[in-house]
């Protein structure tokens, strides 16, 4: 079946099994950013805003977002180096791999909260398993960018 | 997971014609189940365009659509505003935020996941599912029903009543199921409790009710023994998360807490 989204503001069309999910269409079109860790609807590492709002892409059928606007970490570059750029000041990274989908859930908080508290940003990026570092300095890192502007 | 055709549907009759027409067409909610126990589905029946994802209110009840994602729900102001957040709270110990996103509230009814937290969050009320076509029953009903009901959950029905609610789930880590779960209540002066997880589903432990609604002034000794009766009324089993007296023991405690909570 035909699927038309907006990628990153960028009409597409593919052609979708019926079952197929969002991570593996958009890693089949060559956008690798999208990393799938447990495929499981657990570690979060596959995380895309779909609508502006944080969704874990190995579970979404690419079928049911006919029409919606997909955001990868390709469509928020500037902020996403902003971030990127905390974490390394603050320790709060090692090997990445979970990075692009804390990044986007990241920018989402930034949207959702005008001053998120400690507990808030917790309950926010739980849903993003790290297993290098420690949640605090990705805390901290956080706390830093949202002080930024 | 093997789906052969993914069907838009045009209109609720639409989607429940295609519901009958096979045992393997399925209804689209969040669809996170069905992937996690990799169902093989005829037709998956996408609802999205009905407009079955709006909460609204009036005098008597809030309704909630039954594909109203868990976080949709949980930042309501209107479910917010019910029995001091009492059922939010619930659904927002669900997994992670890009998890509720995907979730609706009526998959988790649908269901009837013996570890779910919105079922527990909202069996302590007076709580109604509508179906199509033409079909209302309760929250416990539904639960208790034997058999699969073949119609479509449009929306939930809660009613607003005064009163105040506790909900608590025990978890070893953020992301875990719960070890138990539990919803106490006390509307219009009556306390209902809930006891989900054990691992059986959710259930109210109608003894430990009786027991505490028929004291006049309770005091922190009768709500203790409302605890051990619920404890010692309800079954509890062993699993990989916890033992069965351990779970009993976690009822004693929370049961007993709850109750004290809701009279704040």
């Amino acid at each position: 079946m035909l699927v038309s989204f907006y990628l990153n503001d960028v009409k597409v069309t593919y052609e979708v099994k019926p079952g197929e999910y969002l991570a593996n269409t958009l890693r089949s079109h060559g956008v690798k950013s999208v990393r799938i860790g447990c495929n499981e609807s657990t570690c979060g590492s596959c995380t895309l805003l779909v609508e502006g709002k944080p969704v874990m892409s190995c579970s979404i059928l690419t079928a049911s977002i006919e029409g919606k606007h997909i955001t990868t970490v390709e469509g928020i570059q500037e902020e996403a180096a902003k971030i990127s750029r905390h974490f390394s000041n603050e320790g709060a990274d090692q090997c990445g791999f979970c990075n692009v989908g804390l990044a986007l859930v990241i920018y989402a908080l930034k949207k959702e909260y005008k001053n998120p508290t400690d507990e808030e940003i917790k309950n926010y990026i739980v849903g993003n398993l790290c297993r290098c570092s420690g949640l605090q300095s990705q805390v901290n890192a956080i706390k830093a960018y949202l002080k930024e502007e | 997971m093997k789906v052969n055709e993914y069907y838009r549907a045009s209109s609720l009759e639409d989607a429940y014609r295609k519901l009958q027409e096979d045992p393997k067409n399925v209804i689209l909610a969040g669809g996170l189940w069905i992937k996690k126990i990799g169902q093989s589905v005829n037709a998956l029946i996408d609802l999205s365009t009905l407009g079955l994802n709006k909460i609204s209110e009036n005098e008597k009840e809030v309704v909630v659509g039954s594909l109203v994602t868990q976080r949709e729900f949980e930042n309501s102001k209107v479910i917010n505003s019910l029995y001091g957040g009492a059922i939010a709270f619930a659904t927002r110990e669900v997994m992670g935020v890009n998890f509720r996103n995907i979730a609706t509230i009526g998959g988790s009814i649908m269901g009837r996941y013996p570890f779910s937290d919105v079922i527990s969050g909202l069996l302590p009320y007076d709580v109604e599912l509508e179906f199509y076509p033409n079909q209302v029953m309760s929250l416990e009903d539904y639960l208790g029903y034997k058999g699969k009901l073949n119609s479509i959950l449009v929306a939930i029905h809660i009613k607003k009543e005064k009163g105040n609610g506790f909900f608590k789930k025990v978890k070893t880590t953020a992301l875990d199921f719960p070890i138990i779960n539990f919803g106490v209540s006390k509307v219009n002066g009556k306390y209902t409790v809930v006891v989900g997880n054990r691992p059986a589903g959710s259930i109210r432990a109608t003894k430990a009710m009786e027991y505490i609604n028929n004291v006049a002034n309770p005091s922190e000794l009768d709500y203790k023994k409302a605890a051990e009766i619920a404890a010692s009324e309800l079954a509890f089993m062993d699993n990989k998360d916890a033992s069965a007296e351990y779970r009993k023991e976690l009822t004693k405690v929370y049961v007993k807490r709850g109750l004290m909570e809701v009279n704040k």
